[in-house]
């Protein structure tokens, strides 16, 4: 019965994760989708988000979940300036261009942020109060980081699929060449994906900081950087709901397999919840090297 | 063309991410001074502990050549100068600048980088070249198992981080026996686990939990939620300061409450407090120094032994003067000790030679604002310096353990959940 209350609470927990490294993954999908640029620069991206948390929260009291539309903003701008001022001139370029003008501007970033903000670690803390499910109390700030992960992945999907630049997008991923004969301005909507991909990116920041509002600062984007590589992966590279599963999957491994793995007498069930998400992407990928949702 | 400007945009891109870390290193190595350096994160995840040694060690440098006129060697004062590189947080660095140190501008006396991997990382490269190596950020008991000659530690080793806590306890609630511990998996959490482990064992209290979580974890809820079934009175645990601080608010968030919760490395800094608002009142935290501690010329009088360097109040301006009003925390004052420490060793051996100034150390036991140093001569391992237990106490850090050090009675048992939310303060009356 404990075990079972145990199992049950952090299957949920792992829900909860896995919709935000879903929402932080979808950015890096995104982009990689239309532009077929790696961006190893994701997490400073991140990073600026859960700055803007702070401060917006700090100096203004603003809730974190408008301090996302901020975010949103700030990372569309952000998308737009790198795009026009390095991408660009990048996109026919080998692939190693690519990934070390990324990798460079992720540097810059985390530079930046430190010699403006210093290197502390920053927190805040939002007490909107917890829900107690019997199994597991969960704060509400974490509720809202599941609910917002979930409208924001929905509304990017009907973006894609009913609007007219959704379409356009999508075609521009299918055939570049045909998209441009049928008069889609393919250069405009390769700065849109990558503009929107970094928003994302951005934003997900602020929810990370509703899940984990500590230890805020210019270096923390580094192993969220990791992981999303790994969801990705496990999505489908090219697919933003291949990363938003995949997310969901590493997210419910990581937590939900604790329980059981702490049943096996002498291991250390925390480290082996890591190998085990791993080994699930590894057997995925042997049995669907496309991922979860990606096309051969 | 186009292939023109793809290179100006990454020569643009690479240039810019150089000049930044490299505008806030030193690079100045006078000739006819004796040089002390090493390898400093000023950037990665350990960029905040290292700009702390480094006020730390540049607030000495000057208050050693203003007030001693640098070391005294065969009768002729020669001026102290730092030189530090930053190592970005990362091992690779580190063994590269090591290397470049010794070699290149020609360091003698190193001051080993912040934390115990990096710390171990650069161990083999001084050994090679017989330089002395004084550790302040790398506490971790294996650095000094390994057999390296040229090794020295300032603060005191990772076994001793976790025995204050325990041993204060053992003193003010003996009912208090179910402990549990949780620890980062890493070099130095790994060290700290082992000798509270050890030390819960001898004082007799049960272990009903012990595990550990890995440093790339960003939820903490299933290994508290086993945790909290275990009907703990204590919690010892921690890694470095962003889990540290993820601990305790997480602790909070799933209603876990308990006697005394001591973590590492996060309550020592204010940052902890700005971050957790009241929640964080009655955390405690082992520390190597803290403001107020009292060490000083009258209390090495009292131990027998001499007192070096400057008081309290004069490290304290000093520090302040160069962190541009920033407190010192112990990353800070532990690195200025290291650097005290060589001061006067190569006064005592009136020689620049590291291996006489390595024999003179382990006849050396004095008192400086930190506290007591003397090593393990074959080892080079601290054994003289004591930890203090720190407390947040009605929004400051106290020195709550031992009782000689205290600068307040410890608060216990810690305020709850429920008042702490209410913005309750830990005042002890």
């Amino acid at each position: 019965m404990e075990f079972l209350r145990m199992f049950s609470g952090d299957l949920i927990n792992g829900i909860i994760l896995g919709a935000v490294y879903g929402l932080m993954t979808m950015g890096l999908s995104l982009i990689f989708g239309v532009l077929k640029v790696v961006n190893v620069g994701h997490g400073a991206f991140i990073m600026v988000g859960a700055f803007i948390a702070y401060w917006m929260f700090t100096l203004f009291g603003l809730p974190p979940l408008l301090s996302a539309i901020l975010a949103l903003i700030v990372g569309i701008a952000l998308g737009f300036f790198f795009y026009y001022v390095v991408m660009k001139w990048l996109l026919e370029a080998p692939e190693l261009s690519t990934l070390l003008a990324t990798f460079a501007i992720g540097i810059f970033l985390a530079e930046v942020a430190k010699a403006v903000w210093g290197p502390d670690y920053r927190g805040y803390s939002w007490n909107v109060g917890s829900l107690n499910l019997g199994v597991t109390t969960i704060p509400m700030a974490k509720v809202y980081a599941l609910l917002s992960s979930i409208v924001i992945a929905v509304a990017l999907y009907l973006w894609f699929k009913k609007t007219r630049a959704g379409n356009a997008l999508r075609g521009v991923v299918e055939d570049k060449e045909g998209a441009r004969v049928c008069g889609i301005n393919v250069e405009g909507y390769y700065a849109l994906s990558f503009a929107i991909g970094i928003g994302l990116t951005v934003m997900s920041g602020v929810f990370i900081t509703l899940f984990v509002p500590v230890g805020i600062n210019p270096y923390m984007g580094e192993v969220y950087t990791i992981k999303a590589f790994v969801i990705a992966v496990l999505g489908g590279l090219a697919s933003p709901w291949g990363a938003f599963f995949g997310g969901f999957i590493f997210g419910l491994v990581e937590n939900g397999s604790y329980a059981i793995l702490g049943l096996i007498p002498g291991v250390e069930p925390f480290s082996l919840t890591q190998c085990l998400a791993f080994a699930i992407l590894l057997v995925l990928l042997l049995l669907k090297p496309e991922g979860l949702l990606g096309k051969k | 063309m186009k292939g023109g400007k793809v290179k100006l945009v990454l020569i643009a891109l690479v240039t810019a991410c150089m000049v930044f870390p490299f505008s806030f290193s030193a690079m100045a190595a006078l000739p006819g001074k004796v040089v002390i350096g090493g390898p400093i994160s000023l950037s990665g995840k350990f960029a905040k502990e290292g700009q702390q040694s480094v006020w730390g060690i540049k607030a000495m440098e000057k208050w050693v050549n203003a007030t001693l006129g640098g070391v005294k060697i065969k009768g002729k004062k020669i001026p102290v100068a730092y030189k530090y590189y930053d190592d970005e947080s990362k091992k690779e660095v580190v063994t590269n600048l090591m290397e470049r140190l010794i070699t290149k501008d020609k360091v003698k006396f190193t001051l080993a980088p912040y934390s115990s991997g990096l710390t171990l990382a650069a161990a083999p490269i001084v050994e090679k070249y017989g330089v002395l190596y004084n550790s302040h950020g790398g506490a971790s008991n294996r650095i000094f198992e390994q057999g390296f000659s040229f090794i020295v530690q300032t603060l005191s080793p990772a076994s001793e981080y976790q025995t204050g806590p325990l041993e204060m306890i053992k003193k003010i609630d003996p009912s208090a026996k179910r402990v549990a511990f949780l620890f980062q998996d890493n070099e130095f959490a790994r060290a700290v686990a082992k000798g509270a482990e050890a030390k819960a064992k001898k004082l007799g209290f049960k272990v009903v939990f012990n595990r550990t979580y890995p440093k790339s974890a960003r939820d903490l809820t299933p290994v508290l939620t086993e945790l909290k079934n275990a009907k703990a009175d204590i919690l010892i645990g921690g890694g470095h300061f962003a889990d540290g601080q993820l601990l305790a608010k997480q602790l909070d968030d799933m209603g876990i409450n308990l006697k005394l919760v001591s973590i590492l490395v996060a309550p020592t800094l204010p940052n902890f407090y700005q971050a957790l608002g009241t929640m964080a009142e009655s955390y405690m935290a082992p520390g190597q120094w803290g403001i107020g501690a009292k060490y000083s010329p009258a209390a090495a009088k009292k131990e027998g032994i001499p007192y070096f360097g400057p008081t309290q109040k004069e490290f304290m301006k000093y520090f302040l003067k160069e962190s541009k009003g920033v407190k010192p925390d112990y990353h800070g004052a532990e690195a200025a000790a290291a650097f005290l420490a060589y001061v006067k060793a190569i006064d005592a051996a009136n020689s620049l030679d590291p291996k006489v100034v390595r024999k003179v150390m382990n006849k050396l036991h004095f008192m400086t604002f930190f506290g007591d140093w003397k090593i393990d001569p074959k080892t080079g391992m601290q054994i003289a310096h004591k930890m203090v237990v720190l407390q947040w106490q009605g929004k400051k850090l106290q020195i709550v353990w031992p009782p000689a050090a205290q600068t307040s009675k410890p608060f216990y048992p810690m305020l709850t959940i429920k008042q702490r939310k209410a913005g309750k303060l830990a005042i002890v009356k």
